[in-house]
């Protein structure tokens, strides 16, 4: 009885797919399966991940289940049933994994009612039942002439019980049967994202609900570290600085969430983490509907006022439904276009059409305050990790909401001038090819390993550096580390190698400290005499005429030993240190193309 | 692997009275949650799996990444196009007049000249667009705003007669650039293996024209009997493709006359036949002379001769055959060679002697034999002329006719030659009538005791 939204596309669309099973290419699924939206990636021909849209032909697919009568609807198809079937629609179901019926908020949901007898989250949907196929005659000639015509048989109505754990299924068994239409054989190794800040209950039980929905589930990743991995930080070249910290910024349509990582050679230690699950798309979303329906009370002179309550008349609601689809796709073309995005209802009230357009400056005007909202989180999660904004090295963006150019700009405003707010990889997909990626590299393991050993290596924490490790040479002045060979929050054991170009034949000694990360603030020329300290408000920037520059310097703090080396030539002199599991020190320094006489210490 | 990042320091020499600082311990570690993800993971993760440190790590990735260039190298190493190296280009070549194109090397325009009827479809394809790309036309105009597209058109001329599987047989049956020298065998003989040597090129270049493809080699001065026997019944049978229609007269175009074509036709045609024909008997000579001269069937010949004396003498010991040494093999021979002397002389003799005694018995039993039907006649005539022994006047039956001469012809049958002569000789004497019957009856019954007399006389009973 189950037939998907998309039943009657399927044998156009199908056509379009490729229909030949590509052997060249390895059968990789990643699932980004947030709590509105889910995405899915694969390994192309190529090689390289790509996200990939459904039969609907999106690539962003809606959460969210509707029964309609003898039809089910899974995915973008279900989200117009919210408003005339909102009871029989289940929708934001994600969260409630791995949770009890007493643990959940259960007064929040618009949508199909929790049943409060169960302890597992349970849905109950109204249903039709096809009717029972009809018994034929055994012959025409036998029926007895008297005999009434039999009515035609209605279907019967009935009712559906539907656990979290089986919605759950059922939602990833058709994202499993679209990333196998596409490849043309079913996905070999699969890893499905989880919130960061999913419980281990909540992560087998999501596991274990995609592994009934018939995907083989490798590894379910948290979401920051699919955006990580996603963005190959830490791996993308030796040009660029090892020792990264970073923020990931992921802002879905319902939640926003901030976590400040340490990226030490592509290895992700977590330093913090925040979330705030009322800050999401769906913010822009009613920014949108109240802008447009004051646009429309102004033009027509038809009072609405949106978004309405729950006592808001039927019409209101129905115009609200008819706009928030209107809006979600202005929306997505503001993020798209430079343009000006317009917004078109026909007969949104009282058979009055809307017909408008916003530009991106209007709109950021809107937004202003939900960008700062998204700022503060920022800055206090990064306060919370012990740092200040303009430590952090670089801010990667995640999910759809982020796809504003204004809130881009804002978050590049908040730190330093120097650190990019990177959107290479478009946000809203960066999830799912993360979890390709990563399914990628745990199914091409060398050396006979196996993923299961690999991951189970993997501890809740491991032991970091506590303190960056730097050069210090001999003579020179101020209190600062020359260089930072190992950052602190390094996973042990860890080995960092550096080259040191030497002009001309000499002795040269090295001093490795240990240091501290400090960040300096200086005042410009113009600014008055104001001893404040550290001004954490941004806000105020603007305001203020004077402007401080901070720059995250490292002070030595204490001394761990020196290498000497005679250099007989011009060329590199090679620098090693290994901080092993247990905390020693090993550091050895060479001449390049020297290493058998190399000065060495270990502590 | 470890990466090494170049730091832009600038280092100084210590100042003086520097002294180092005393080696002390860093901060003890603190405690961080870890993402299990990303390829740097799965390195930490393989490095304590397989409890290696960072130099075993990098001396095992390093390895396996020379294995891995090591196998690419390999892999672009099945050029497609092996050998395809550039020629260069004559400046005979280049000054061809298009015109002439059946006097033209369409390998060498191509620059496929050491290649010839070995190169590949894929070869002429990739030769003719590197030489297009080099001698187009559009490209000459614009180099030197020279309007001469002679050598393209020979160009094109080559790639269409090379890529035409029909037309490119044609041209390789006649390719007067392929040396076909044939050396003489003969002087040759004495060294096999220079032998072998030659005669491999000489019949890899024949085998060429075979429809029968692969073409078994010559091989090698210790080929065993069986591949030599292959060889040799390969080429005796050999079926060849080579044909000669390039060497055929152009039908004079100007004239509509169809005689005259016909007459072209035929004239091709004959020359054609007279050619091929010509090219077989050629190779079959030059497979008769490396036959005839052939080291190794004499090679083989010896041996199989060695082995069946080694058998025989095997046999004759009751054990197994012994090498002979030459002096033994000569007394053996010899020897062999007297008792079969010895055996022809006796037999002659015998022969002689019974010679002229049979050769008497045989002509008399030929006489007789040829008297027989004389003999046979007279008596049937003497039969006929007394009526049959019937009373006279009475015609005799036919059937009692037939039983007389078939009882008389059984009864010469029966007797000796002299009892037949006898016969004849009493019936002649007793004239006609029941005296010459007696005789006969009397004849009939010195027989009657012999089988084959038995119950079938009834009238001469």
């Amino acid at each position: 009885m189950v037939s998907t939204a998309c039943m009657w596309t399927n044998q156009t669309d199908n056509d379009l797919l490729p229909s030949r099973p590509n052997l060249s290419a390895p059968a990789i699924l990643g699932i980004n399966f947030g709590q509105s939206y889910a995405s899915i990636a694969v390994i192309d021909k190529e090689g390289h991940p790509t996200c990939i849209a459904n039969e609907e032909g999106e690539r962003q697919i809606a959460c969210a289940i509707s029964y309609a009568g003898e039809q089910v609807y899974i995915g973008n198809g279900a989200i117009p049933h919210l408003v005339k079937n909102g009871k029989n629609t289940i929708m934001g179901f994600r969260n409630l994994l791995g949770h009890t019926y007493d643990e959940v908020d259960h007064t929040a949901i618009l949508t199909a009612p929790l049943l409060s007898t169960s302890t597992t989250p349970a849905y109950t949907v109204d249903i039709l039942i096809p009717p029972p196929k009809q018994a034929t005659p055994a012959s025409r000639s036998a029926a007895a002439s008297g005999t009434a015509t039999p009515a035609p048989q209605e279907p019967i109505p009935s009712t559906k019980t539907l656990t979290v754990p089986e919605v759950t299924s059922l939602f990833l068994s058709t994202l499993l049967q679209s990333a196998t239409d596409f490849l043309g054989v079913k996905p070999k190794a699969c890893v499905v994202s989880a919130p960061t800040w999913f419980t281990p209950a909540q992560t087998d039980a999501l596991r274990k609900s995609a592994e009934d929905a018939g995907i083989s589930v490798l590894q379910v990743l948290d979401e920051a570290a699919a955006v990580l991995v996603g963005y190959r930080e830490g791996n993308a070249g030796e040009e660029e600085n090892r020792d990264k910290r970073v923020v990931v910024l992921d802002m879905g349509e319902t939640s926003l969430g901030v976590s400040v990582i340490q990226a030490s050679e592509g290895e992700y230690t977590v330093l913090a983490k925040g979330r705030d699950d009322k800050l999401g798309g769906r913010e822009f979303d009613n920014l949108l509907l109240k802008h447009f329906a004051k646009e429309f009370t102004k033009k027509t002179k038809v009072a609405l006022d949106l978004p309405c309550g729950e006592s808001a008349s039927v019409i209101d609601k129905r115009a609200e439904a008819k706009l928030r689809i209107a809006v979600e796709h202005t929306k997505r073309s503001l993020s798209a276009s430079s343009g000006a995005a317009t917004c078109a209802v026909e007969s949104l009230k009282e058979g009055m059409d809307l017909s408008s357009a916003i530009n991106r400056l209007r709109f950021d005007g809107l937004a202003s305050s939900v960008y700062r909202q998204v700022g503060a989180k920022l800055t206090s999660v990064v306060q919370s990790a012990g740092l200040d904004l303009v430590q952090i090295d670089e801010i990667l963006l995640a999910g759809a909401s982020t796809l504003f150019p204004g809130l881009q700009q804002h978050l590049s405003l908040l730190v330093a001038p120097t650190t990019p707010v990177t959107a290479a990889i478009d946000p809203s997909q960066v999830i799912a090819v993360g979890c390709a990626l990563q399914a990628l590299h745990l199914s091409t393991l060398q050396d006979g390993l196996k993923a299961e050993d690999v991951l189970a290596t993997a501890k809740t924490t491991v032991d970091t550096t506590s303190a960056p490790i730097g050069i210090v040479i001999p003579g020179q002045e101020g209190d600062n580390l020359a260089a930072v060979v190992v950052d602190s929050g390094a996973p042990l054991p860890v080995r960092r190698r550096v080259a040191i170009p030497v002009s001309s034949a000499s002795k040269v000694v090295l001093e490795l400290w240990e240091g501290k990360h400090e960040v300096k603030v200086e005042k410009v020329e113009r600014a008055p005499i104001e001893k404040d300290e550290e001004d954490e408000d941004d806000e105020d920037d603007e305001e203020e005429e004077d402007e401080e520059i901070k720059t995250p310097i490292t002070v030595k703090t204490k001394a761990l030993g020196a290498v000497e080396v005679s250099v007989s030539k011009e060329g590199n002199l090679l620098l090693e240190v290994i901080v092993q599991r247990g905390g020693g020190l090993q550091v050895r320094a060479w001449e390049e193309g020297k290493e058998e006489s190399a000065d060495k210490f270990e502590v | 692997m470890a990466t090494v990042v170049t730091l832009p320091l600038k280092l100084t020499t210590p100042p003086g009275g520097y002294s180092k600082p005393s080696v002390s311990k860093p901060s003890a570690p603190s405690s961080l949650p870890l993402y299990p993800a990303g390829p740097s993971f799965i390195s930490a993760a393989r490095r304590e799996i397989l409890q290696r440190t960072f130099e075993q790590d990098d001396a095992e990735i390093t390895a396996s990444r020379e294995a891995a260039k090591a196998a690419q190298q390999d892999a672009s190493d099945g050029n497609p196009f092996p050998g395809l190296g550039e020629e260069e280009e004559d400046s005979h070549v280049l000054a061809q007049d298009p015109k002439e194109w059946k006097k033209q090397d369409h390998y060498a325009v191509l620059g496929l000249g050491h290649l010839r009827y070995k190169a590949s479809e894929d070869h002429i394809r990739v030769a003719h667009r590197r030489k297009v790309l080099r001698h187009h036309p559009d490209k000459k105009a614009a180099a030197k705003g020279a309007n001469d597209d002679s050598f393209f058109k020979c160009i094109q001329k080559a790639h269409e007669t090379l890529t035409h599987s029909e037309r490119r047989k044609q041209f390789d049956s006649v390719d007067w650039n392929i040396e076909d020298e044939i050396p003489d065998f003969k002087d040759l003989a004495s060294n096999p293996d220079e032998f072998c040597k030659i005669a491999t090129q000489v019949f890899a270049r024949e085998g060429r024209f075979s429809k029968v493809q692969p073409v078994p080699e010559f091989g090698d001065a210790n080929s065993s009997k069986k591949e030599v026997e292959g060889f040799y019944d390969f080429f005796y049978n050999f079926d060849s493709w080579r044909s000669f229609e390039w060497h055929d007269k152009e039908v004079n175009e100007g004239s509509d006359s169809r005689d005259d074509k016909r007459f072209t036709e035929k004239k091709n045609k004959s020359e054609r036949t007279r050619r091929k024909k010509e090219d077989n008997t050629r190779l079959r000579t030059l497979v008769d002379t490396v036959l005839a001269v052939d080291p190794r069937i004499k090679r083989i010949k010896a041996e199989e001769k060695a082995a069946r004396d080694a058998k025989k003498k095997g046999v004759a010991n009751g054990g197994p055959a012994k090498p002979l040494t030459p002096a033994e093999k000569k007394k053996l021979e010899d020897e062999k060679k007297k008792a079969e002397e010895a055996k022809k002389a006796e037999e002659k003799k015998a022969n002689e002697a019974s010679k002229g005694e049979r050769e008497a018995a045989k002509k008399a039993k030929e006489a007789a034999r040829k008297n027989l039907k004389k003999w046979k006649k007279a008596v049937s005539t003497v039969i006929a002329s007394s009526n049959y022994f019937l009373p006279a006047g009475t015609a005799p039956s036919a059937s009692t006719i037939e039983k007389q001469l078939a009882e008389l012809d059984l009864l010469v049958d029966i007797l000796e030659p002299e009892d037949v002569k006898d016969l004849k000789e009493k019936v002649e004497k007793a004239g006609s009538g029941e005296p010459a019957k007696a005789a006969i009856k009397e004849k009939v019954a010195s027989v009657q005791s012999k089988p084959e007399a038995e119950g079938k006389f009834s009238e001469f009973a």
